[in-house]
C-alpha cells in the first residue's frame, strides 16, 4: 500500500513537472507568431535538405591490444518551411580485434543505432522547442563535441557518461535558444525532460534538466553550467560546468568540463594549439595541431557501469593534420593511472566530414 | 571472410570518399581563380560607364555591404570555430540548412545566424 502511494506520488510529481514544461513550450509557441515575423522574411535563401556526417577510421592500441574501429555517423538534416527542422543522426561502428590463434582483425556484426531523431521548431528569436530523441544537454561534450570529425582527441572523456542518459540522448521535449543580452554578451540556455525509456537501443532514464552558459564574444569566453535532477532510482541532483576560451591572439583553443554525480565526479582540461604562426614551412604548419588532454575520475557513493571503477587519472598528447576541410589525419597517446594497473592508449585515425545536398543546391560563391 | 570482405568495403569506401575530398578541392581552387579573373574584368568596364551620382549611392552601399560581410566573417570564426574548425564555403542552399542546424545545436543567436549566411553566401 504504501509503495503503491509512494510510485502515485512520483508520478504525479513528475506528472507535475512535465505540465510546466509543456506550459512553458506553449507560452514560447503562443509568443512566437509576432516575434518571428521579421526574421521569416529576412531569411532569404531557401534551405536544401541534405546528408552531411562523418567517416572514420580508428586504431586504438589500449595496453598493447590493437583494436581497429572503422565508424560512419550520417547525419540527416530536413527543414520543413521556414521553421521547422527534421534531424536524425546514425551511427554504424564496428570493433574488430585480433583473436590470439586467428589470423587478422576480428568482430561482431555491424553496430546499428540512431542516436537522435527530433524535430525542432524554431518559435521565435529566442526560443526553439524539441520534440523527439535528442542528445542530452549536459556540459558540452556529448551535444557539441562528440562527431569523430570535431574531436580534437578521438577518446571519450571519462566524465562523458555523467548526466547524459544510458544511450547518450534523451526522448521527450526540449526548449533552447540564444540571444543577445547586451553587446557585450550572449545568453544560451536549453530546458528539457526526459521520460523513462527501456528499449534497447533507444533507452533513457526519466530526467528533467537545465544548462546555461554566457558568450563573450569579445573575449571569445564560453562558460556555463548544467544541472540535472533523476526523476528514477536514487532521485539525486548531478551538477557540472563547462568552459571554452579561444584568446584572440593566439590560433589556441582550450576546453574544459567539471561533471558531479552521485556515482562519480571528475574533469577535463584540453588545449590545442594550430602552429599557424610558425614562420617556417607555413603551408604544412597552419594544418597541424597540437593537441593535449589532462582529466581526473573520482568514484562516487553509487557504482556505475558506464564509468571507472576506481579513482583514475589520464595524461594525453596528440597531433592533427588536417589534409584539407573535413580530412584530417589523427594520432595520440596517452597513459592512464589508476589503482586497476597503469596502461597506455594510442590512437591512430583518419576522419573525413561530408555534406551532400539532397537537391539544387545553387553555386558555391 | 564475410569479415574481411566487410573490412576490404569500408576501406575502398575511405579511398573513395578521399578522392571525392581531393576532386572537390580542385575543383573549389579551379573556380576560385577563374571568379577573380571575371571580377577584374568587370570592374575595368564598369569604371568607365558609371556616373558620379549613380557612384556615390554605389560606394555607400558597396560600404554598407562590406561592413556587413566583415561582421558576418568575425561573427563566422568567433562561433563556428568554438566546437569545430570553420568550413570551406558551401552552395547557398546548403548554408542555410548548416545554419539552421547550427541555429538549434550551437545555440547561435538570430542576428549571428543571419550575418554568417549572408557572409557565407555573398
Amino acid at each position: 500500500m504504501g509503495w503503491s502511494v509512494k510510485r502515485t506520488r512520483t508520478f504525479l510529481t513528475s506528472a507535475t513537472r512535465l505540465r510546466a514544461l509543456l506550459g512553458f513550450a506553449a507560452i514560447a509557441l503562443l509568443l512566437a507568431p509576432g516575434a518571428y515575423a521579421q526574421t521569416a522574411s529576412e531569411e532569404y535563401v531557401k534551405p536544401v535538405p541534405l546528408l552531411q556526417g562523418s567517416a572514420g577510421f580508428i586504431t586504438n592500441f589500449e595496453g598493447g591490444q590493437p583494436d581497429l574501429h572503422p565508424i560512419v555517423t550520417p547525419v540527416v538534416l530536413l527543414p520543413i518551411g521556414q521553421r521547422w527542422l527534421f534531424e536524425t543522426r546514425a551511427t554504424f561502428e564496428n570493433d574488430l580485434v585480433a583473436v590470439p590463434g586467428r589470423p587478422g582483425f576480428h568482430g561482431g556484426p555491424v553496430e546499428k543505432e540512431v542516436e537522435y531523431a527530433q524535430l525542432d521548431f524554431l518559435a521565435n528569436p529566442y526560443v526553439t522547442v524539441t520534440i523527439g530523441r535528442f542528445l542530452t544537454p549536459f556540459g558540452i561534450f556529448n551535444e557539441r563535441l562528440y562527431p569523430a570529425w570535431i574531436r580534437n582527441l578521438q577518446s571519450d572523456p571519462l566524465v562523458l557518461p555523467i548526466g547524459i542518459g544510458p544511450s547518450n540522448a534523451s526522448t521527450g521535449g526540449m526548449v533552447r535558444g540564444g540571444f543577445k543580452a547586451n553587446r557585450q554578451l550572449n545568453i544560451n540556455y536549453a530546458a528539457y525532460f526526459s521520460a523513462l525509456s527501456t528499449t534497447s537501443p533507444v533507452d533513457s532514464d526519466r530526467f528533467a534538466g537545465l544548462r546555461t552558459g554566457i558568450f563573450v564574444p569579445k573575449a571569445r569566453l564560453e562558460l556555463g553550467g548544467s544541472f540535472q535532477h533523476l526523476l528514477q532510482q536514487e532521485r539525486s541532483n548531478l551538477f557540472g560546468f563547462h568552459a571554452i576560451w579561444q584568446p584572440a591572439p593566439l590560433p589556441l583553443d582550450i576546453r574544459g568540463e567539471y561533471a558531479r554525480s552521485k556515482r562519480g565526479s571528475g574533469y577535463w582540461v584540453e588545449p590545442a594549439y594550430k602552429l599557424s604562426q610558425f614562420p617556417f614551412l607555413q603551408n604544412e604548419m597552419r594544418r597541424t595541431q597540437l593537441v593535449a588532454r589532462y582529466q581526473q575520475f573520482f568514484t562516487g557513493d553509487l557504482p556505475s557501469d558506464s564509468l571507472p571503477s576506481v579513482n583514475t587519472k589520464q595524461f594525453e598528447f596528440g597531433v592533427n593534420y588536417y589534409f584539407m576541410d573535413g580530412l584530417r589525419a589523427t594520432t595520440n597517446y596517452g597513459r592512464q593511472f589508476s589503482s586497476a594497473g597503469n596502461l597506455n592508449v594510442w590512437t591512430l585515425g583518419l576522419t573525413y566530414r561530408f555534406v551532400v545536398p539532397l537537391g539544387p543546391a545553387g553555386r558555391v560563391p | 571472410m564475410k569479415r574481411k570482405w566487410l573490412m576490404i568495403g569500408s576501406l575502398g569506401v575511405m579511398a573513395c570518399l578521399i578522392r571525392t575530398a581531393i576532386a572537390q578541392e580542385h575543383e573549389r581552387s579551379d573556380k576560385g581563380s577563374s571568379a577573380v579573373a571575371t571580377a577584374a574584368s568587370s570592374t575595368a568596364t564598369s569604371n568607365a560607364s558609371h556616373a558620379s551620382a549613380s557612384a556615390q549611392a554605389l560606394r555607400s552601399s558597396a560600404s554598407e555591404e562590406r561592413a556587413a560581410r566583415l561582421e558576418g566573417e568575425k561573427r563566422f570564426r568567433t562561433n563556428c570555430g568554438r566546437c569545430h574548425q570553420p568550413p570551406h564555403k558551401f552552395p547557398p542552399r546548403v548554408m542555410a540548412t548548416a545554419l539552421r542546424h547550427m541555429r538549434v545545436r550551437a545555440m547561435l543567436t538570430d542576428e549571428d545566424m543571419r550575418l554568417i549566411l549572408r557572409y557565407m553566401t555573398q
